[in-house]
């Protein structure tokens, strides 16, 4: 795959309309005429953390693409905390960081964004600016981070500006029990599926060219779902899907502003999985033939880093478990088939310390819930929230496993898990093609 | 004797036969027409059957649990055929109807005009039970599964209620479209249905005091909950 073969999808085939912008950005956008570089940052009542981002973001435009043209993007969703006036006042103490040239003043774009409410629209508005400004290479990056560094624009961008790549894909160091979602279903998923080892498919910064921005503005997609939600496995997803290069991009720790980890996972869960799986079905006819994963090239350079302790009530997990067990069995059974319910039954009454889901069960589960959520087997939204109990049994399941074990034995644990998803691949193309259960 | 015979018997018999024959034309057009009803009745009724098979409306009531219930209530024939034969039984019955309409008989003409304008209230009726079944499992399901993630241990109580909160407001509004004892319906209902929250409000209260306790605290107090902690990021 070549960085000229970004494909178009059927969904993609007509040109779109261009998005709707206020005429403040209008005149903004025509002002400022074109551009090399873009970085958006999407918000919502971000005003204690946006400064310290959008510092970053300057600091390391400044440093890192001293000759370049760069447009710093706003793309607000109604904030009234102050966000922007937190984003028009932040300044950088240029001297104070070493940076002497700084000749290309940073142009920066404060815009509400149209559509739907959510980081996708948000996206969407980023996206049409970096059109109309016709920029090569884009980065968009949370506004709640709290460790944001200048080298992070300059490690989002530079691949794309001159090695020729198409998507960078973030890796941050983390906690062994930070981002269990994607360390249990989408990274081992999205690499079983589509053959490419990004080990944060949806970590939420990202760099990616010109091109792919044309390409993500043409989809079909932006009054769907991923308006609100999913919009960072659907970039990942897209790109890979596309054909276009990704490689990733070492950006060490991710600190962001907590927040309340037990609000509503069941619709955090809904909205992750229902993005994979309705990625699964638009892109079938990549992954059906794709066989193993490969590595994908990682920028930057690794250290090891401290990260914050994570305090898990396994008991309470496994709690959570059994009285999905005991009461929605029938409706596990409608999803995933009498056979893999009548696996999971012995663990009812199981005491923490016998307490497993082995990864071949759970890779099951999961391939069985992506068919079931293809075959409509119940309102889909039913389906994705009836297995948050599932997944809370299989969080408990890797906490027992690497209690006591470093974060680079845990990501060997980790890295068992995909090589089953891998090996049980077969098994979801049969089932995905309508052969019944071995 | 002869005059007698004439005036005593044939005359009565020469007046039976002459209504009989003015009669007669109108019971071979009832005869034929509900000969023709019924075997239209049996090609529509076929051809409904057969067209649902074919759209796949017995999988479909599989998915929606239909087919469960109906099992559940001693029903062994699967919908298709179930609305195949509905549609058999309401040519018939219009055609016995169109067919008696046809003797033109006054007190069967008046039972054919009620009859015929009491059917769109017997299918709302059944329209609104069907609705009513339907959403009751839907919103039956959804609760279970938000009861479940919620860690509400009687998950399918309340689930249960749910569903049959809703599908005993259906068959209140189903009775009241039909005209059944409107009043009674409509007071029954509010008496059962206001006893049923009063009943849930007092079991919760008095069986569950700990748990109304917890939660009460929970959702109206700022201080941190009583429990190990659990930072865990999932995204």
């Amino acid at each position: 795959m070549g960085s000229d073969a970004i494909e178009t999808t059927s969904s993609s085939r007509q040109q779109k309309p261009p998005v709707a912008l206020t005429p403040e950005t209008e005149f903004r956008v025509q002002a400022i005429g074109d551009a090399e570089i873009l970085v958006g940052i999407p918000s919502y009542n971000n005003a204690d953390t946006i400064a310290h981002v959008v510092r970053a973001v300057s600091a390391g435009l400044a440093k890192y693409f001293p000759g370049r043209r760069a447009v710093l993007v706003n793309s607000d969703g109604g904030s009234s905390d102050g966000t922007f006036e937190a984003v028009s006042r932040a300044v950088v103490d240029f001297s104070a960081l070493l940076v002497s040239d700084h000749q290309s003043p940073l142009q920066k774009i404060i815009t509400p964004y149209h559509g739907i409410p959510g980081k996708g629209s948000a996206f969407r508005t980023v996206f049409e600016i970096a059109r109309r400004l016709k920029a090569k290479a884009c980065a968009v990056v949370d506004s709640d981070l709290r460790s944001i560094t200048p080298e992070w624009i300059e490690l989002l961008l530079r691949p794309i500006l001159e090695e020729k790549y198409d998507y960078v894909a973030p890796y941050y160091l983390r906690h062994k029990y930070d981002g269990t979602i994607t360390n249990s279903i989408v990274y081992p998923l999205t690499r079983a599926l589509y053959g490419q080892r990004v080990r944060q498919p949806i970590g939420g910064d990202f760099g990616f060219s010109g091109r792919l921005t044309e390409h993500y503005l043409d989809q079909h997609v932006w009054e769907s779902d991923v308006a609100r939600f999913g919009i960072d496995i659907w970039m990942t997803t897209e790109a890979i899907a596309s054909g276009a290069r990704v490689c990733q991009s070492f950006l060490g720790a991710k600190i962001h502003n907590p927040k309340d980890p037990a609000s509503d996972l069941a619709a955090m869960l809904m909205q992750v999985l229902g993005a994979v799986f309705a990625l699964m079905e638009e892109h079938d006819k990549v992954w059906l033939d794709r066989k193993e994963s490969m590595p994908v090239k990682m920028f930057g350079f690794q250290y090891e880093v401290g990260v914050e302790p994570v305090n898990v009530n396994v008991e309470r997990m496994i709690a959570a478990f059994q009285l999905g067990l005991e009461d929605l069995a029938p409706i596990w059974e409608q999803i995933l088939g009498r056979e893999i319910v009548a696996e999971l039954l012995p663990l009812r009454a199981s005491a923490p310390a016998e307490f497993r889901i082995a990864d071949d069960l759970w890779v099951r589960v999961v391939y069985e819930a992506a068919v079931a959520y293809r075959t409509r087997v119940m309102p889909r939204e039913h389906l994705l929230k009836a297995l948050t109990p599932l997944y809370l049994g299989r969080t408990a399941t890797f906490v027992l496993e690497t209690q006591g074990l470093t974060t680079a034995e845990a990501e060997r644990r980790i890295e068992q898990l995909c090589l089953v998803y891998e090996s049980r691949k077969s098994y979801l193309v049969e089932r995905w093609h309508g052969r019944p259960q071995v | 004797m002869k005059d007698f015979f004439d005036k005593a018997l044939l005359a009565p018999l020469e007046h039976l036969g002459g209504q009989v024959l003015a009669v007669l034309p109108n019971v071979l057009a009832m005869a034929i027409i509900v000969g023709v009803g019924v075997a239209a009745a049996w090609a529509l009724g076929h051809a409904v059957e057969r067209l649902l098979r074919v759209m796949r409306l017995d999988e479909l009531c599989n998915r929606l649990g239909i087919n469960a219930a109906l099992a559940r209530g001693g029903v062994k024939a699967d919908p298709s055929k179930i609305v195949g034969r509905t549609a058999y039984w309401m040519v018939v019955a219009f055609a016995v109807i169109a067919g008696l309409g046809a003797l033109n008989l006054q007190p069967i003409n008046r039972f054919a005009q009620s009859f015929l304008a009491y059917i769109p209230h017997v299918l709302t009726g059944g329209v609104i039970l069907v609705a009513g079944y339907l959403l009751s499992n839907f919103i039956s399901q959804g609760v279970l599964i938000a009861a479940v993630n919620a860690g509400l241990p009687p998950a399918r109580l309340i689930a249960n209620m749910s569903r049959w909160g809703v599908q005993l407001f259906a068959l209140a509004m189903a009775l009241e479209e039909l005209g059944i004892a409107q009043s009674v319906v409509i007071v029954g209902f509010g008496i059962t249905f206001g006893g049923v929250v009063f009943a849930t409000c007092l079991a919760f209260g008095l069986g569950a005091k700990d748990l109304a306790k917890d939660y009460l605290e929970r959702t109206l107090s700022s201080r941190p909950r009583d429990r190990a902690p659990d930072d865990i990021r999932h995204l």
